[in-house]
């Protein structure tokens, strides 16, 4: 057994590429460099695998992703695995969207994407909109039935800054990994509190009033490139996604696997479903008496609560608990009750 | 559409109407409670500013 005692390793150009089995540590490769939650697509508590129709605005798929759709039903779904193909190596999940129709007459701000949006308290290191901004790099698995231009954005909160990127899908059905690189924004105003530090948007569909030039920051709203693949304009089409890591610095690392509860309590802090049920004592005719959901994790902010199942009234909401109130019977929390404190 | 909510006073042991903190979200019965950084509350805020009044609590 020797011992290494030195200042410094380099590679053999004095620079920082040096590998230790395979991997190369800087300073960004440490324990949570994803700023990605639920990269792999692990995590589906509102909708345990199911397919939902995105007939809204805000459909929430696997948790933290949100698939957009500002038009309306019958245009395309969104499910984890879907199709049940195999996931790449080292992955067993992945999220898949699927159009639903032959789409092409866009309106200008007819919008179709799949977005994260990733709270400013976990973007704050990059710096963005200062002369110091750090460069990120975004990385992902990508399958397709269709080959070609596809696009995707980074931007600010409200998207007052935006960078639109490409990737070229060569091969159909085929994963296929995706690496990007972005200078970070020395302008404009990006938020290091509990609200939108950095947007990720993978576009499924853009308007002609939604486009933007790829591989430049602008301050410009916009949710696609110009040229890129439109995923709803082929009925039947297939866009598949995993292994999404955005990380600060110019090259890619490995993706980030973690313990599949910490991924859990990281999506929590956005979403959280009840799977028991909470019971409060009765007290009979002294008053009213509570029962109280303690949330497994801190939410980002005081949650919306949708109550299933459950008997009594809403009181103190907060980040880290909800109760309901009754009189003359027992309150109680219903399994399925969700707390939301989504971006 | 929304409607306000009633609050449980437990020191009078009585309801007080109308002065819960949080609104109902009468198309899913969503609990929104006041707080400016929950994206729900923002969009109450918008549809009140655009004119809207919410439903007295039942």
């Amino acid at each position: 057994m020797s011992t290494i005692a030195v200042n410094a390793i380099t590679d053999a150009s004095a620079g920082n590429t040096t590998s230790i089995n395979g991997v190369t540590p800087n300073a960004n490769n440490v324990v949570g460099k994803n700023k990605i939650i639920n990269g792999n697509m692990a995590i589906d508590q509102r909708n345990a695998g199911a397919s939902i129709d995105t007939g809204q605005y805000f459909n929430y798929t696997v948790d933290r992703w949100v698939a957009f759709n500002n038009v309306g039903t019958g245009k395309y779904t969104i499910q984890q695995n879907a199709g049940s193909v195999a996931p790449p190596e080292n992955f067993a999940s992945y999220v898949g969207a699927t159009s639903s129709s032959a789409y092409t007459s866009l309106g200008s701000t007819d919008s179709f994407n799949l977005y994260q949006r990733i709270e400013g308290l976990n973007t704050s290191d990059l710096g963005f909109g200062k002369s110091t901004a750090k460069s990120i790099t975004l990385s992902f698995y990508v399958r397709s039935s269709l080959t070609g231009t596809f696009g995707g954005v980074i931007a600010s909160n409200n998207r007052t800054r935006t960078y639109p990127f490409t990737y070229a899908i060569s091969s159909a059905n085929t994963w296929e990994k995706k690496t990007i690189t972005i200078a970070g924004d020395t302008s404009g105003t990006w938020l290091t509190t509990n609200g939108i530090g950095v947007e990720l948007l993978f576009q499924l569909g853009a308007g002609s009033g939604l486009l933007g030039t790829a591989g430049q920051w602008a301050s410009a709203n916009v949710t696609g490139v110009t040229g890129a693949t439109n995923l709803v304009s082929t009925n039947g089409a297939t866009w598949y996604l995993t292994g999404v890591q955005l990380e600060a610095g110019s090259s890619a690392t490995e993706f980030e696997h973690r313990l599949y509860t910490t991924e859990l309590q990281l999506c929590q802090r956005y979403f959280e479903k009840l799977s028991g049920i909470v019971y409060g004592s009765y007290i009979g005719s002294f008053g009213a008496s509570y029962a109280t959901w303690f949330f497994s994790t801190e939410k980002r902010t005081t949650a919306t609560m949708n109550f299933a199942g459950s008997t009594g009234t809403a009181q103190n909401i907060s980040t880290q608990s909800a109760d309901v109130y009754a009189s003359s019977t027992y309150p109680r929390i219903g399994a399925g009750t969700t707390a939301s404190a989504e971006l | 559409m929304y409607k306000q909510t009633n609050k449980f006073d437990p020191d009078a042991n009585s309801i007080v109407a109308n002065a819960g903190s949080y609104v109902i979200r009468i198309e899913d019965n969503a609990c929104i409670p006041f707080d400016e950084a929950n994206t729900d509350y923002q969009e109450y805020l918008e549809w009140i500013a655009a004119g809207n009044t919410p439903d007295l609590a039942d």
